[in-house]
């Protein structure tokens, strides 16, 4: 039998052994999502892309529920294990930057790389004169609505003020006997309640340290909001309607109008293309808040725990770059994007006149993305945050479903707030 | 003949693997809970500063925590309902009828559905134009009770009167099943003989139920009652997929729930928690007192 040379035996074990130390040197970059699963495609191909550019780095993409990803975070970080990035909204990202739970990104309080963002979603990050997130996607409410309803209720202009849509949302109930839209009561999601329509409204939640909601402005708005719901232009379970239900509802007719971000145009697509041919998608007016009603940014943070915040870094900045950020925008067709570059794209305008909505609704959102602010209480200004909101949001809904006056219900959330803040 | 103390080693190693599982994942969370209520801890840097009695004193004069804890006592309704419930569906699907399977695998289907899956199913049955208001519609129609077209339209779970109770109509219906599975193999263990005797002295079903089933299945009425009480107590998934807390729903639990993962506030909490679990360890001693075999 023929002998080998020992090296012929060696030299592959010892390749295979470089080759495996070479692998075990790379650190693991892990980013977390929330219901971005649908557009895989997009995530594994930022991840080859920075895997490639970054020998010495692996990205690592998890994607789960948006009501996971809080809870995970946080026994993930008790547990010493946080991720490098988390994809968060502005108020989790004031939440736990406050509480110190979150690393500054000091490259963008004042480094150069400011400079690729638009400055108002870096004021949206910033928690005391520093950036806490780099800035990711944004949506703005648009208003997709049913043609064959708006004809049928003889409405033939849009809205330019808060108070015509209101007028032509009564109308629609009036002529046509289906609800007009729901106004985003449910507070899950936690884009909902009548603190961001005060907001959008222009008037004020807290002042000074106190609630500022006991006015007769707030309770001319909230009755309003009674009598949409009492005359059946809301519907009935407005207080539970969250997006999913939004779309569902008005992908079966039982609404004239969905107000929400211009993504729900995709679900209308998969799930009823019939309805989705009869929409038409207009600008939702700006009103005294002046700004855009919807505004969500999300963002990249890096949890307290993460020890590699260099890595976290380069890829925080590479998932947010202009191009990744037009990348996703033209992947998902819907989302807008938070950095400079990529807004002024021709891409976000050239379906005005498309045949379809999508199209126009992106174009229509993009019109709205100056006002795009996430509507924030004064940060720290609710020292138990989730008792104070769900007292408040239970009085809201007493008052709006009819079982208590607008004013007694104001009154009674402020003094709870006052004797709390006043505690704190 | 080997000596006692070997038998008792031996029993030991038997215990061991799971004293061992119950050290790690019952003892040492429910003592680290009970640490963590007299504690500020903060997530980050996993420190514990500590606050004595404070936690405490805060959740005695939370309104909220109070009628959470109230629904929560109220929704021990369901402890008597379900155990009659699973106790009545045991006795049924234990005799040999034709379809008996089929009528168990139909009440025990709800237990083995995520409650996810089926807390989005019962949102639609309990909508305002759900099946349930649907069904009563029809039905009133048919019976004349309402008028042509007239349509009822009760809100199940946006209604602070009711919907706690629709919420534990369906807790009601996913526990069915589990508990009367239990009962199924305590009533399999009655000799068959025993019911015969009862049947040749005359007694009839109902006489034969009261007087030899129910006292011969008490040990599985016990621990069923235990573990429905525990989970009536600890009623918290069914509220957040069925009603999220709104309307007058809000449990004790959720309010753990809330002040942990939305307030970060896990001292107060563990309090919370802490409440919650004497409650159920008083329960659990009065239904052992109540239960247990007299000599």
């Amino acid at each position: 039998m023929k002998k080998h040379p020992v090296s012929l035996y060696c030299l592959p074990l010892a390749a295979a052994l470089m080759a495996g130390s070479a692998f075990a040197q790379k650190t693991t970059v892990e980013f977390w999502t929330f219901n971005l699963s649908p557009f895989a495609p997009y995530f594994e191909e930022s991840v080859k892309k920075f895997n490639a550019a970054n020998p010495t780095l692996e990205a690592k993409w998890v994607d789960m529920n948006w009501d996971q990803i809080q809870p995970k975070l946080i026994t993930a970080m008790a547990a010493g294990k946080a991720p490098a990035l988390v994809n968060f909204n502005v108020p989790w990202t004031h939440e736990f930057a406050r509480k110190g739970h979150l690393q500054a990104i000091d490259t963008l309080s004042n480094g150069s790389n400011r400079a690729v963002y638009l400055p108002v979603a870096l004021d949206d990050l910033a928690v005391n004169n520093k950036v806490y997130g780099f800035p990711f996607y944004n949506s703005v409410s648009v208003i997709a609505y049913n043609k064959d309803l708006f004809s049928k209720a003889g409405i033939k202009a849009q809205p330019t003020t808060f108070n015509e849509f209101i007028a032509q949302a009564r109308q629609i109930k009036e002529k046509t006997g289906v609800p007009a839209f729901s106004p985003k009561l449910a507070t899950k999601s936690g884009d909902g309640g009548m603190v961001r329509w005060f907001m959008y409204l222009g008037l004020p939640v807290v002042q000074n340290g106190k609630a500022a909601f006991n006015t007769p402005e707030h309770v001319k708005v909230v009755e309003s909001f009674a009598d949409l719901y009492r005359s059946g232009v809301i519907p009935k379970d407005s207080f539970r309607l969250e997006y999913e239900q939004e779309v569902a509802s008005y992908s079966s007719g039982k609404l004239a109008m969905m107000t929400t971000s211009s993504t729900a145009l995709k679900r209308v697509e998969v799930d009823n293309k019939a309805m989705y041919q009869k929409t038409e998608v207009m600008p939702f007016p700006i009103a005294e808040g002046k700004m855009a009603l919807g505004a969500w940014l999300m963002s990249y943070v890096i949890p307290k725990g993460y020890a590699n915040t260099e890595a976290a870094t380069k890829l925080g900045l590479f998932l947010t770059s202009d191009e990744r950020q037009l990348a996703i925008a033209r992947f998902t067709e819907t989302m807008l994007p938070s950095s400079k570059k990529a807004t002024e794209d021709s891409y976000f305008m050239a379906g005005k006149n498309s045949n379809e909505p999508i199209e126009r609704a992106r174009a229509a959102a993009a019109q709205s993305m100056k006002y795009a602010r996430t509507p924030m209480l004064p940060p720290n200004a609710l020292p138990d945050e989730a008792t104070m909101m769900k007292l408040f949001n239970d009085q809201m809904q007493m008052a709006i479903e009819g079982r208590k006056p607008a004013q007694k219900a104001l009154a009674d959330a402020a003094a709870d707030w006052n004797r709390r803040m006043a505690k704190k | 003949m080997k000596p006692r103390h070997t038998y008792i080693l031996v029993a030991y190693l038997f215990l061991g693997p799971a004293l061992i599982l119950l050290a790690l994942f019952t003892f040492l969370p429910v003592g680290f809970n009970t640490y963590l209520a007299f504690h500020e801890y903060n997530i980050s840097d996993g420190s514990a500063t500590w606050l004595g009695l404070e936690n405490f004193e805060y959740i005695y004069h939370e309104e909220l925590f109070h009628s959470a804890l109230k629904n929560s006592l109220i929704y021990l309704l369901i402890v008597p309902i379900v155990q009659i419930m699973a106790l009545v569906s045991a006795k049924l699907v234990n005799n040999q009828l034709p379809g008996m399977t089929l009528v168990r695998a139909t009440i025990y289907i709800p237990v083995i559905t995520a409650i996810s899956i089926a807390g989005v199913v019962w949102g639609f049955v309990y909508k305002y134009d759900g099946m349930l208001n649907g069904f009563f519609s029809w039905l009133g129609q048919h019976t004349w009770l309402l008028e042509a077209g007239e349509l009822i339209e009760i809100d199940w779970l946006g209604d602070p009167d009711i919907a706690l109770y629709a919420t534990m109509a369906f807790t009601c219906w996913k526990g069915v099943g589990y508990y009367m599975v239990l009962y199924l193999a305590g009533l399999q263990a009655i000799p068959r003989e025993v019911e015969e005797a009862a049947e040749l002295d005359g007694a009839n079903a109902w006489q034969r139920f009261w007087k030899i089933t129910v006292p011969m299945v008490k040990p599985t009425i016990l621990l069923c009652t235990l573990l429905s009480t525990i989970a009536a107590l600890k009623a918290f998934q069914e509220v957040i997929v069925l009603s999220k807390g709104q309307a007058d729903t809000y449990t004790a639990l959720y309010y753990v729930y809330d002040q942990a993962f939305k307030n970060f506030v896990f001292g107060r909490s563990a309090a919370a928690g802490l409440v919650v679990t004497f409650f159920c360890v008083l329960l659990a001693i009065a239904q052992f007192r109540m239960f247990r075999e007299k000599d």
